[in-house]
């Protein structure tokens, strides 16, 4: 038995009616795409320029590009079935390419892929599978939308997406019937039609919905600022950070106009999820809206109308958001971004951030208190002095000097080198590395902060810093660049991963849930070796939110410095989640995740785990020698 | 109205003091300076005053060099202008000396009113306001934690001020203008230093005076003879009876063991 597969049917002969037609609707349809995607790309140009903005290496960029757009690998990944069904959309629209030329060829004459040939019906074929998998891709999203209505999407329907999934459909569906067609029949003419009409009318619809990422979005993913969570230098003396719409740089414009409102940002916010003001997407949204309202040369304040102050400084700056954009927002530079436009001018009022501020104006530590204190622990604990001859330099930070929890983080540690010969030594004066007013955005304390720190470790001859702390070593690492050439810094779960096998392994059957601390995971990409150091100790069992997608506890941002939160404590839903693995110790690697969970565990009474950070379970199985 | 504020550089809140070499001043080559703690509290009841009534706040200090910094940061959170007298040595200097500058300088403005710090952080003397205040001839006040205007902002307006007496009691008194008042550390939260007020301070006129330009003699007539640290001992003696016999057996102790009186 013969198989006959059948052929794409295309009318061959077009009337010159036709022809005008279609050449007049193109036009049309053209003109509307043009007459709105050009103002929007006026708005963008006509912003600011990144002064920081490097565009090589081009290699990290290129694979950005390949996996994230055309792979659609974070798409997928973050949302699998959802984000299978919009990468099937998105290839059938790449596969579709040479057809819809092909298509608009025909009517015209000038057709190049005739149905016949040995090609054209092997890419017919090829497209027609994507077709199919895009046709049933659409269909699942718009019941997703429709009828599911996931919380994320908004709490309006959206009928203009309603319309644009009619729209593909019929794209898909009326090149799908035409297999089934002969040339010469009024149903293939009909179906060409019905193709065009859809594909016309799709154009214009583009730059007047979020369904301008179809243009926008590749770009916007290959322009990236080219790490995480990066915060650009102010550029003068005018720069204030982001004050006014004269302040919007062209990446913040793009990404505005960028974002599809698919509201993963909001999803795996730890704000938005405990009842808080702030929304990352309707942060970014509320940027696009000033954009189209009023233009990126006004100079009405950002912080107003179109976004609140208050819910800007309810950020954590986990980067949970950054982290989950599919279109390369970058949602933490535009945040500190708008804090700093309100610090740096004076405008929040504040009076936790004022204390905060004052502490650090007039003194070392954010804790605001005497420096002796931190003298007396090091005497206690009998830490060694750095004196330029040691391997490392043990920075203690505010927390590990200054917090009784921070300080027996610190103390742990300190017999874990001990014991493993390290040579190290603690500085004897140590000035904030100034993270919480970095995230706060007030630059000009930063400034004095970073500086006098560099200026001390040079001076001190400091080549490598292991810090307990990940707010310290970001802000050590990333963040001073901007002042001078900070020495190489690790956090300590890092140090102590690379030693794992000299340390006495303690075989029980103690579930550890390990929290991954947002500066040490998403902000460093360190997720195996905290894991390695807290296996020493029992059995390590995973929360339902870890690594990439960890929650974070609340403190980062500054917020451990600023008062009372609205609505439910961050630190409250987390430690819950953590509980709830009935893991009977809870192991920490941050001295502020430490410290929000301290809390949050003392609410939750009788039968709290135990909270430890990983230098402590290294520590357990060390020998109790009085050599420490 | 044309507000100046005395302010004075002082060592740091965590300064580890140590006597210098000659036993009559401290060390301060390793120091870290801030600005006197209710100087601040001055500059804020100043430019909150500014802010609603219109006018000018003009800062003044006597020191070396390094009180540049500390003058910086005022005209930062927002003086409009400055005076910087020269002055070395301020540890040889008595509250006397400093006020004749002071005033010297203050007398060239001819100010609405006038602001210091209740006391500084490291002599701890809270005269020098006082001083200045007698040496303008001019009324004043002390321990204020507010300020308010009561007529209009011309040079007869009166002024009601809150002073802060002890166990909790406060006194209000009116007094006309010009006046120097002293400042209270608490009265108001303070403003903290902001990257604006720093990049517009670069543009903000300091004017730079000597003793010798103010035509004034600042030699003390009180004289440091010696610093040194306390002597720490601890030793606690309960004093046994009833209120009476307790204070006569304190006198006898403060007397005859402590020798202070």
């Amino acid at each position: 038995m013969i198989l006959v597969l059948p052929t794409l049917a295309e009318p061959q002969h077009f009337s010159l009616f036709e022809k005008l037609l279609f050449a007049g609707l193109a036009v049309a349809s053209g003109y509307g795409f043009w007459r709105q995607f050009g103002k929007i790309l006026d708005k963008i140009l006509q912003s600011k320029k990144d002064p920081s903005f490097r565009l090589f290496p081009l290699g990290k960029r290129i694979w950005e590009f390949f996996w994230e757009v055309l792979c659609q690998a974070k798409v997928v990944r973050e949302r699998p079935l959802p984000g299978l069904a919009h990468a099937f959309v998105f290839w059938a629209f790449c596969a579709f390419a040479l057809v819809t030329l092909n298509h608009c060829a025909v009517v015209l004459g000038i057709g190049f892929l005739s149905p016949r040939g040995q090609f054209a019906r092997f890419y017919f074929y090829f497209v027609a599978a994507f077709a199919l998998s895009c046709a049933v891709g659409i269909l699942g999203l718009f019941v997703r939308r429709f009828f599911i209505r996931p919380k994320w999407l908004g709490e309006k329907l959206s009928y203009q997406s309603g319309a644009i999934a009619l729209l593909i459909f019929v794209l898909m569906a009326t090149y799908l019937a035409s297999f089934f067609v002969t040339d010469a029949s009024l149903t293939a003419r009909t179906l060409w039609w019905l193709h065009t009409l859809a594909l016309l009318g799709f154009l214009p619809l583009i730059p007047h919905s979020k369904h301008l990422h179809l243009v926008l979005s590749p770009a916007t993913v290959f322009l990236s600022r080219g790490g995480f969570a990066q915060i650009p230098p102010l550029s003068g003396d005018e720069d204030f950070g982001l004050v006014a719409g004269t302040d919007l740089t062209r990446l913040v414009s793009l990404q505005a106009y960028s974002c599809v409102e698919c509201g993963r940002c909001t999803e795996h916010c730890p704000a938005a999820n405990t009842g808080k003001l702030l929304n990352p997407k309707e942060i970014v949204l509320g940027l696009r809206g000033y954009l189209n309202d009023l233009g990126p040369a006004s100079e009405e304040p950002l912080l107003g109308k179109y976004n609140a102050q208050e819910a800007v400084f309810q950020c954590t700056t986990c980067g949970a958001c950054e982290f989950q954009c599919p279109v390369g927002i970058e949602h933490v530079p535009i945040l500190v971004g708008l804090r700093r436009g309100a610090v740096n001018t004076g405008v929040w009022e504040d009076q936790h951030g004022a204390k905060l501020f004052l502490a650090l104006e007039r003194g070392s530590n954010a804790l605001g208190l005497s420096p002796t204190e931190r003298d007396k622990f090091i005497e206690k604990q009998a830490l060694p002095l750095f004196d330029g001859t040691q391997e490392y330099c043990l920075w203690l930070g505010c927390m590990g000097g200054y917090d009784p929890k921070g300080r027996e983080i610190v103390a742990d540690f300190a017999r874990v080198m001990n014991y493993l010969g390290t040579s190290y030594g603690v500085l004897r004066k140590e000035k904030c590395t100034g993270d919480p007013v970095r995230r706060l955005g007030n630059d000009l304390l930063f400034q004095q902060l970073a500086e006098a720190n560099l200026e001390a470790l040079a001076q001190n001859k400091v080549k490598k810093i292991v810090s307990i702390c990940p707010h310290c070593v970001r802000t050590i690492q990333e963040d001073w660049k901007e002042y001078g050439t900070p020495p190489e810094v690790e956090h300590h779960s890092e140090f102590l991963a690379r030693y794992a096998d000299r340390l006495p392994k303690q075989i029980n059957d103690e579930n550890i849930v390990f929290h991954d601390p947002c500066y040490l995971g998403r902000y460093r990409n360190v997720y195996d070796q905290p894991r390695t150091v807290a296996a020493l100790a029992g059995n390590l069992v995973e929360a339902p939110r870890n690594r990439e997608r960890s929650f974070c506890c609340g403190a980062g941002g500054g917020l451990a410095f600023l008062g009372e939160e609205t609505g439910e404590r961050v630190s409250h839903n987390r430690a819950a989640e953590l509980v709830a693995t009935g893991a009977q110790t809870i192991a920490a690697a941050c001295p502020f995740c430490n410290t929000m969970f301290r809390d949050a565990l003392a609410a939750t009474g009788e039968g709290a785990p135990e909270l430890v950070d990983i230098a402590q379970l290294a520590a357990r199985g060390l020998p109790a020698s009085g050599g420490s | 109205m044309k507000i100046i504020v005395a302010i004075k550089q002082v060592p740091g809140p965590d300064a580890q003091v140590r006597i210098d070499a000659t036993g009559k001043w401290i060390e301060e080559s390793d120091l870290q300076f801030a600005l006197n703690e209710s100087d601040a509290y001055a500059l804020e009841e100043a430019l909150q005053l500014k802010e609603k009534h219109g006018g000018e706040v003009i800062v003044v200090s006597a020191g070396p060099e390094r009180v540049g910094t500390t003058i910086r940061e005022a005209l930062a959170k927002g003086a409009d202008r400055a005076i910087q007298i020269a002055c070395d040595d301020l540890g040889t200097r008595d509250a006397l000396g400093v006020s004749r500058l002071l005033a010297a300088a203050i007398k060239t403005e001819n100010p609405d009113l006038i602001l210091t710090g209740l006391q500084s952080e490291d002599l701890g003397l809270g005269q020098t306001g006082v001083i200045v205040a007698e040496l303008l001839g001019l009324p004043h006040a002390t321990l204020i934690l507010h300020v308010e205007v009561l007529d209009g902002a011309g040079t007869q307006a009166q002024i009601k001020v809150k002073r802060e007496l002890e166990e909790g009691w406060f006194q209000t008194i009116e007094l006309p203008t010009p006046a120097v008042l002293t400042i209270q550390s608490g009265g108001n939260k303070l403003r903290y230093a902001t990257l604006m007020g720093i990049k517009r301070a670069k543009t903000k006129e300091v004017r730079q005076l000597t003793a010798a330009e103010l035509g004034v003699d600042s030699a003390p007539v009180v004289l440091l003879e010696q610093v040194s640290m306390p002597q720490r001992k601890k030793s606690t003696q309960m004093l046994p009876g009833n209120a009476q016999e307790a204070a006569t057996a304190l006198v006898e102790k403060l007397k005859f063991e402590v020798r202070v009186l």
